[in-house]
């Protein structure tokens, strides 16, 4: 088939793309200049005012930096689990090497709201973990580990480790175990050989996961509002908020818009930084 | 009790036998080559020499003292990977400094001795570039160089030559073999290449299914086969399938030989292309040589010698002459004529 009539194989994908990504997209631009009146309800205008309502909040700023903060632990921890697992996977000849790397990101098929309860039940305060603490008397009274930063951070970086891991085993492309092998035969010990050869050839797929870990940690909206308990704030909490309860359009829109360009401007930045490494 | 001692390695691996009993004694300063087909099991024992694969059974002797269960950062072995394995994140100075770094000797002295390295495998000058930006066979001098520079017990070198063009790979050969000479450095060669194995070692030893086949000499490895394999597999040879006639006496191609051989069985006689003459069906032989006849179905310039294919009674034989003697005539009768000493007999191969 020519070039040309194997174009249209796009053809399904971009219309449907169009049709619930581009066109909302272009709506939530235009409602981002609209106002909300005294009544609350929408005033279809060409104005700067809400933009200038949501960037002159204090309480936008607080967003922001609890999403970064939020974001930057989950992906950390996250990537504290994940990256042994990805190494493991990486490396093992185990037959059962299918089998436990579909185990690795079972979680990505069980739907979000369904974990958020599992998580409920774990550590929850008369959930396992509490249970288990206070009958081996570790413990007198439950510690606080739903309904709050914990709790959010734990269950956001449970829930984006599958992604993390597939993009680590994508990424781990130059780790080739004859560099380790080699360290080891000029007399590096198991542990010196991770530090001067495995870490610094898996940065790369580190960066690569750390990434995608953040940007999914920024944009997740279930896990900070169920585990949350209503007491975690961040960008995606409050843009629901008022798209849905205060069905303020136009200041749902400019936040969602500043949440992605704060997004498109950590891309760039990490880009450029990963490039001034390299050099 | 010598140098370095091999005895009775096993490994197995989950439904073959990689390494089945090898024993192998090594002098100070000696070059080794394991030679062998893929598989055969040259590699596994390598990697058991440097601590890369645990044996299930046997022990590694070195200096008097047993390492087989010592991890491979302790055993001070050079290994030199058949892809090199450079770090590629690292210059070529600090990969050649990487053992001595790890070894805690002192910057200055690290430097000293990584310039000396350098200069010995002729790359002084290149140690700030990366792995990547080097040729093949530049790689393969810092691989060696980042083996040799921390004084190894011994230099293992696994196929090293094989991912080189074959003109780099002759430079290389001599080269190697005259830092290893040089340097007293006790070394075993993995290698699928005889010319590899014939030149660059003082013995080898031939495997074959995990075993040691033969060991010897270059020149007994040669000369005088132990077994249908080893003639096989290390230079050429013509595989003549031969009968005894009723005084027991060889016959081959209808014509009796001067040639001992086994006393009953089918058996092959083995020669090489090249211990043969032709000469013209006229001219008589000495005492003491093989003659048949046969015709000449084609010759072959090769550049620096002539193959001639001779058909007889039962079959061919393959000659090799020096380029520069006379072009058989293709169709011509001729006489096929080698030393009787020159004959290896061994028994049929049943499959």
């Amino acid at each position: 088939m020519s070039d040309a009539r194997l174009k249209w194989l796009l053809l399904p994908a971009a219309l449907f793309v169009l049709a619930i990504y581009a066109w909302p997209t272009l709506g939530l631009f235009r409602n981002a200049f609209n106002e909300t009146g005294p009544t609350g309800a929408m005033v279809e205008t060409w104005s700067l005012k809400t933009t200038a309502e949501v960037l002159e909040d204090n309480f936008t700023f607080d967003l922001t930096l609890n999403s970064l903060w939020l974001s930057l632990s989950a992906t950390l921890l996250a990537l504290a689990m994940s990256y042994p697992v990805a190494l493991f996977l990486f490396r093992t000849n185990s037959r059962f090497r299918g089998l436990l790397a579909v185990v690795a990101i079972m979680p990505m098929l069980i739907s979000g709201v369904v974990r958020v309860f599992g998580w409920l039940a774990i550590l929850g305060d008369r959930g396992l973990v509490n249970s288990l603490a206070q009958s081996f008397g570790l413990i007198s009274a439950p510690m606080k580990l739903v309904f709050n930063w914990t709790g959010v951070t734990i269950g956001l970086a449970e829930s984006i480790m599958p992604y993390m891991i597939l993009a680590l085993l994508a990424g781990f492309g130059q780790l080739d175990r004859t560099l380790e092998e080699a360290s080891r035969s000029l007399g590096a010990t198991p542990m010196r050989t991770f530090l001067r050869v495995t870490l610094p050839l898996s940065l790369p797929a580190l960066a690569l996961a750390a990434g995608l870990g953040f940007v999914l940690s920024m944009s997740a909206y279930i896990t900070p509002k169920l585990l949350g308990g209503g007491r975690v704030f961040v960008l995606a909490t409050e843009i629901f908020e008022q798209a849905t309860t205060n069905t303020n359009w136009p200041m749902a829109s400019v936040l969602a818009i500043y949440t992605l360009v704060l997004l498109l401007l950590l891309l760039v930045t990490s880009n450029l930084a990963a490039r001034g490494l390299k050099r | 009790m010598s140098y370095l001692e091999l005895s009775g390695l096993q490994k197995r691996y989950r439904d073959s036998v990689a390494v089945d009993d090898v024993s192998l004694s090594v002098e100070k300063g000696e070059a080794v080559a394991l030679l062998g087909p893929s598989g055969c099991g040259k590699t596994t024992t390598l990697r058991m020499l440097a601590g890369l694969v645990d044996p299930d059974r046997g022990a590694i002797r070195l200096d008097g003292a047993e390492v087989t269960k010592l991890p491979a950062h302790k055993r001070n072995m050079g290994y030199v990977f058949q892809s090199y394995a450079l770090f590629p994140h690292l210059s070529v100075a600090r990969n050649v400094g990487f053992g001595l770094e790890e070894r805690g000797v002192a910057k200055a002295e690290i430097a000293r001795r990584v310039a000396e390295a350098l200069a010995m495998v002729r790359l002084s000058g290149l140690d700030r570039r990366r792995p990547r930006e080097l040729s093949g066979g530049q790689q393969q001098r810092v691989a060696l160089a980042r083996s040799l520079v921390i004084r190894p017990s011994v230099l293992l070198l696994d196929e090293s030559l094989s991912n080189l063009d074959a003109k780099l790979r002759d430079t290389m050969r001599h080269e190697i073999r005259s830092i290893q000479r040089s340097l007293g450095i006790t070394t075993l060669f993995v290698t699928h290449d005889q010319v590899e194995a014939l030149t660059m070692c003082d013995r080898i030893a031939v495997m074959h299914r995990g075993g040691i086949a033969q060991i010897g000499s270059p020149e007994d490895i040669y000369e005088r086969p132990a077994t249908r394999f080893v003639a096989e597999f290390v230079g050429r040879a013509n595989a003549l399938p031969a009968t005894h006639d009723a005084e027991g006496r060889v016959v081959l191609w209808g014509e009796r030989l001067p040639v001992a051989a086994p006393a009953s069985g089918e058996f092959d006689l083995f020669v090489r292309p090249q211990r043969i003459r032709i000469l013209p069906i006229s001219e008589a032989v000495a005492e003491g040589m093989v003659r048949v006849t046969g015709k000449v179905l084609r010759s072959v310039f090769v550049g620096d010698h002539v193959e001639v294919l001779v058909e007889g009674a039962a079959g061919q034989i393959q000659v090799e002459l020096q380029s520069g003697t006379a072009l058989p005539q293709e169709g011509a009768e001729v006489a096929l004529v080698w030393q009787a000493r020159d004959t290896l007999p061994f028994p049929r191969e049943t499959a």
